[in-house]
């Protein structure tokens, strides 16, 4: 058993390997990404101006840019299989269960990649700061954890449809609702210097969020992938 | 052919009851006129079967990805779109009820707003993939998926969300069966309820039947082309 599943981490490394191989020549997801959020924070910033709004408020601006920056990329790991025809390629090749954890890591690496450029400039362009880092950054991973969780299978679905770019974030968003009602409460503590016991009930509700819809996407996962 | 007839007539004695009986409210923790509450008997019933044909969608679901069938997924899609239909019914009355009552059209502090609003959207959502695919099994096969993405979605938002974050709800606990499961209404109210919400699904389950119908046989016709 154990040579086996290093057999499968190794394969699910692979295919995580191979995605980020072909976006460092191209760099689409990442330039979509970071370009749409930068975009984002600037609007924001220069629509605040010298106001300071209340933790409530930057904590949902914060996972607004998050957000809106995430489905403007995350969706390209399926498109781009279907669009340059590699798809079936993939699909010969191994399990879907070991394409989803590959193409899940890859997105979970993009929204890192993300949330380390994005968070000092948010911290510095609104001239704020988290009084609980700690917090602050479990939340942050957590949320990044579902994010990539929930639309991993969204964007498998999306890629065999007309318009995907729309589509992905119309259906993304009402599964995301709890997640993210839950990431810009533990934000929110977290920008007000809140404890770890403060914000105990959000953080579990996004726990059992990530597992459940990781684990329902894992079964679901081969009937859009078989198809 | 009987229970339609027997449909009409519940239902229209439902409608002239709902206006000539006294007023549903309980005058304990009731604000607006008394008269704004008969629409109780409306709402409640719109909100119930919106409520059926999310379950059932999800169910039919579940079905055609264990069997592969195309009439569940006839079953599944056609559960949406009445479903589609009662939302928006059930979210226009419960708006209209909210101004009379609340104040206010809409308050997103409000949890059965916020999930009636969410399903909406989550209607929305289905309907726009499933006109952007154009192959039938994979279509039915990836809506299928997504439902039961959705129905889980719903859960979380429906039973979970509440303890954790800042919303209430305005919709009284205690108005249809209290804590002890023992009926709070008086009895002629809960007997227009009683009829209304028999009826209500009723006529939902006749609709439904005669879509399946209406779109299997648009499925064959299109097939023979």
């Amino acid at each position: 058993m154990p040579a086996n599943s290093v057999n499968w981490a190794a394969k699910v490394l692979a295919v995580t390997g191979k995605d980020i191989i072909s976006e460092f020549r191209t760099r689409f997801a990442v330039n979509a990404i970071v370009m749409f959020a930068l975009v984002t924070l600037t609007v924001i910033s220069f629509a605040l101006g010298v106001l300071q709004p209340a933790a409530e408020i930057m904590a949902a601006m914060f996972w607004i840019i998050l957000f809106f920056a995430a489905m403007s990329g995350l969706a390209q790991a399926f498109i781009k299989e279907e669009e340059s025809g590699t798809a079936l390629i993939l699909k010969l090749s191994c399990d879907g269960i070991v394409i989803f954890f590959g193409k899940f890591l890859f997105n979970l690496l993009l929204l890192i990649v993300l949330a380390i450029l994005i968070v000092p400039l948010f911290i510095v362009l609104l001239n704020t700061t988290a009084e609980n880092w700690l917090l602050f950054i479990a939340g942050l991973v957590l949320g990044m954890i579902g994010l990539s969780g929930a639309t991993t299978i969204i964007a498998a679905i999306v890629s065999k449809a007309s318009i995907k770019g729309a589509l992905f974030t119309v259906l993304s968003f009402p599964i995301l609702m709890p997640l993210l009602a839950a990431v810009i409460e533990i934000t929110k503590i977290a920008f007000i210097d809140g404890r770890f016991s403060d914000a105990a009930a959000p953080i579990q509700m996004l726990i059992a969020f990530d597992v459940v819809m990781i684990t329902l996407s894992v079964m679901l996962f081969d009937f859009v992938w078989r198809h | 052919m009987w229970w339609k007839f027997l449909i009409y007539l519940v239902m229209t004695a439902v409608i002239v009851l709902a206006f000539i009986t006294a007023s549903p409210m309980n005058p304990v923790s009731s604000l607006g006129g008394p008269e704004v509450y008969r629409i109780f008997y409306f709402h409640v019933p719109q909100a119930w079967v919106a409520t059926i044909a999310f379950l059932m969608a999800i169910f039919f679901s579940i079905r055609f990805l264990q069997t592969r069938r195309m009439d569940y997924d006839v079953k599944a899609s056609t559960a949406c779109r009445l479903g589609l239909l009662f939302s928006i019914l059930a979210t226009i009355s419960g708006s209209i009820f909210a101004r009379m009552t609340w104040g206010e059209f809409w308050n997103w502090s409000e949890i059965r707003e916020v999930s009636i609003f969410v399903l909406l959207l989550i209607y929305g959502g289905y309907f726009a993939f499933r006109s952007a695919v154009s192959d039938e099994q994979t279509r039915a096969a990836f809506s299928a998926v997504l439902s039961i993405l959705f129905g889980v979605s719903a859960v979380f938002l429906i039973f979970i969300l509440p303890r954790i974050y800042p919303v209430f709800s305005l919709h009284p606990t205690d108005s249809i069966v209290n804590g002890r499961i023992s009926i709070t209404m008086s009895p002629m109210v809960a007997i227009i309820f009683g009829l209304s919400l028999v009826s209500f699904t009723a006529l939902f389950l006749w609709i439904y039947k005669l879509s399946v119908e209406i779109f299997t046989l648009a499925r064959y016709r299109a097939g023979e082309r």
